[in-house]
């Protein structure tokens, strides 16, 4: 145990009812992560062990917006209340887990062996000691959803520093197919969130899963989002992380691969500007055969800001005939900025095909003075040659209104970047 | 149009142009030839606004404003134009949206409204046909896998498409086979017109046989120490450099 003389939220914590003692003792045992642990070495949240957060928060004050990109439902979290705005549609199914356990005996075995990687993975204990029964959204076997569904994770701090947990579980029935599009947000205000999402998923046999997160918050929130994917054989996923603003995101992604034929597909792009730090810590963890697991990440750097990008890639004995790849690009926008990045794989099979590849450079001297002899200002022709660098991941969105909607903030942030 | 008076830049610690005087008026052409390593170059970097190259003494004036106050963006603006010897590879760029911008960005300056897809489209067809360009290669990221050939002729392109005051072409032969070198010369004539002047920056006398040239200036070691008509061109052909060179020993 911790000593209790400075640490006041965890004296709150353990005053509060209704947690699990077993993942509270969990979490109480390490406390918020320090630069002194391996994976947190460029984003501690030592300091979060010394503020008084509340960890009971007042209902969200204001209405939310909701985004047009042609849902047939939007689900909303506030402040880690979940509920559907409007009826679910056919093939869909909701409710909290302890009941749907009972329910579905499908589900009940693939819950009951699950194995996450949890080292240095506090935080999911103190998701999970306070999400024991959370909801869970099932698309029945061979259901297709026709338009997507929206999940909106939106926070808001009302009088000084604020915890806010939530989780969601979804569960694609086999030969069944969902788009999901997350969209994380705040409401304005100055006081501090500590914002904490998990987000566990099983994919079925023959199911398919696009994910898109759309990361948008305001200043002074700190946002952990614990993403664990569950694939079962012949499944798909195409999972998207657009990480554009937020004091400090951290993406702890991971893909459980337990089948064969299963094919993963990573992408994710980041723009931390001033004072902006974004974390993504993957893991792909192949623990079956001929499976492919494709990873793009690309990250440009505004400001000071700082990235960092951890992609894991275990493969498993068992898991011969993988292909696993993996790509990290990065731009240093401004001098200022700092990426860290460290591919690691693991492999313990023998026949297989993994390739990695991380590069941080800082945009063309020459290129920018072959472009601003042709007119183009060095702000516009800097804001050209970034956008080229990133579309290649925004293309990738299957979405029109959604790409655009992206496409959009992401210009507006980086010409703001050279205002400031 | 032009006036350099006594121009010199060095880069770091080396001094490269060492008093350059030009004069160039509407309607002219002019050529600089001289060996490799001359500064040739180098001048047109500076004009351009190169950052790279400080100018130490001297003044350029370009249309009655003073080119080395000018951001290399103003410049464009204000009418110059530079074909690269060695053109950049702006990856992910195709060569029409990185049109697009630098018109936009031009009429902006200019105080002009900005040109809509049709118009531009409609342009593009007409200067397309200047240099027998493809439409598939201006999809393409601009310069990024292009043949030394395609991209010259992309810069002629550029040209065409910017319709420049006064054009500085650096080298815009080299790498170029006969058919080609025929091609971007006819660009260039094209484009010619008693209100616009080029400068031709060139090595051999090869490309003057297509751009005719009304004068012909020789840089050596940063200066120019010979100027003269096309006949000068023609006897450089012929006799090479050393004789300029030793007699200025
Ligand atoms: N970036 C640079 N750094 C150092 N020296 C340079 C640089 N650019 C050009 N020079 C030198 O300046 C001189 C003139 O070069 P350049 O203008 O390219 O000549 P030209 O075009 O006539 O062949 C050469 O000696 C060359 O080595
Ligand atoms: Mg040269």
């Amino acid at each position: 145990m911790l000593h209790n003389d400075t640490k006041n939220t965890l004296i709150n914590l353990s005053e509060l009812s209704g947690a699990s003692s077993e993942s509270l003792a969990n979490f109480m045992d390490k406390g918020f992560p320090t630069n002194k642990w391996e994976e947190w070495k460029y984003a501690s949240l030592k300091s979060l062990n010394e503020v008084s957060l509340s960890w009971t928060p007042e209902p969200v004050s204001r209405e939310v917006e909701l985004p047009l990109f042609q849902q047939t439902l939007t689900i909303q979290t506030l402040n880690g209340q979940t509920s559907c705005l409007g009826d679910l549609p056919k093939g869909l199914s909701s409710m909290p887990l302890n009941q749907f356990l009972d329910q579905n005996a499908g589900f009940k075995a693939l819950y009951d062996k699950r194995n996450p990687l949890l080292e240095q993975n506090s935080l999911y204990h103190l998701n999970d000691a306070f999400n024991q029964n959370p909801l869970v959204f099932c698309v029945e076997k061979d259901g297709a959803l026709a338009a997507s569904l929206v999940h909106q994770w939106v926070l808001e701090a009302h009088s000084g520093p604020t915890a806010i947990q939530g989780k969601i579980i979804l569960y694609l029935e086999d030969g069944s197919s969902l788009t999901w599009i997350e969209q994380q947000s705040s409401l304005a205000s100055e006081a501090l969130l500590f914002s904490n999402y998990a987000l566990e998923i099983w994919v079925g046999e023959q199911a398919h899963l696009t994910l898109y997160k759309d990361q948008d918050l305001g200043n002074g929130v700190t946002h952990i989002d614990h993403t664990f994917i569950y694939q079962a054989a012949n499944s798909q996923v195409d999972l998207f992380t657009f990480s554009i603003n937020g004091t400090f995101v951290r993406n702890n992604l991971h893909f459980y691969i337990e089948g064969p034929q299963v094919v993963s597909n990573l992408n994710g792009l980041y723009v931390p500007g001033e004072g902006q730090l974004i974390d993504n810590h993957s893991v792909v963890d192949h623990r079956m055969p001929h499976s492919e697991s494709n990873e793009l990440y690309k990250g440009v750097l505004l400001g000071n800001a700082t990235g960092v990008f951890n992609g894991k890639i275990f493969v498993r004995k068992d898991a011969q005939k993988t292909n696993a790849f993996q790509s990290c690009k990065n731009v240093l926008a401004s001098d200022r900025a700092t990426m860290n990045t460290k591919p690691q794989l693991e492999i313990w099979a023998d026949d297989v095909k993994c390739s990695h590849g991380t590069t941080t450079g800082q945009l063309s001297e020459e290129a920018l003075f072959y472009m601003r002899s042709r007119g183009i200002s060095a702000d516009a022709a800097r804001t050209l040659l970034l956008l080229a660098f990133v579309q290649q991941v925004i293309d990738k969105v299957q979405i029109t209104s959604l790409r655009d909607h992206l496409s959009a903030k992401i210009i507006s942030k980086i010409e703001q970047s050279w205002i400031a | 149009m032009l006036s350099v008076k006594d121009l010199h830049a060095r880069i770091g610690e080396k001094e490269i142009l060492k008093g350059i005087n030009l004069e160039v008026k509407a309607g002219e052409v002019h050529a600089i030839m001289g060996p490799n390593g001359s500064g040739k170059s180098t001048l047109a970097s500076v004009l351009g606004g190169r950052e790279d190259y400080e100018v130490t003494s001297g003044s350029a004036h370009f249309l009655g404003k003073d080119l080395l106050d000018l951001a290399p963006e103003e410049r464009a603006a204000e009418g110059l134009f530079l074909a690269f010897q060695y053109p950049v590879e702006i990856p992910g760029v195709s060569t029409t949206n990185f049109m697009k911008s630098a018109i936009n960005e031009i009429r902006k300056y200019r105080g002009q409204e900005a040109m809509d897809a049709v118009q531009f489209l409609k342009m593009f067809k007409e200067k397309m046909a200047y240099v027998n360009i493809d439409q598939s290669l201006l999809s393409r990221a601009l310069n990024e896998g292009f043949s030394g050939g395609e991209k010259k002729r992309n810069e002629i392109f550029q040209m065409a498409v910017l319709e420049p005051k006064l054009a500085i072409l650096d080298e815009t032969d080299s790498g170029l086979d006969i058919d080609a070198l025929r091609i971007v010369a006819e660009g260039v004539n094209k484009l010619k017109s008693p209100d616009n002047a080029t400068i031709v920056v060139t090595h051999y006398q090869r490309l003057l046989d297509y751009i005719i040239p009304d004068f012909v200036h020789v840089l050596y070691n940063g200066k120019i120490v010979k100027s003269g008509t096309k006949d000068l061109a023609l006897e450089l052909e012929e006799r090479g450099y050393d004789w300029i060179i030793s007699a200025l020993d």
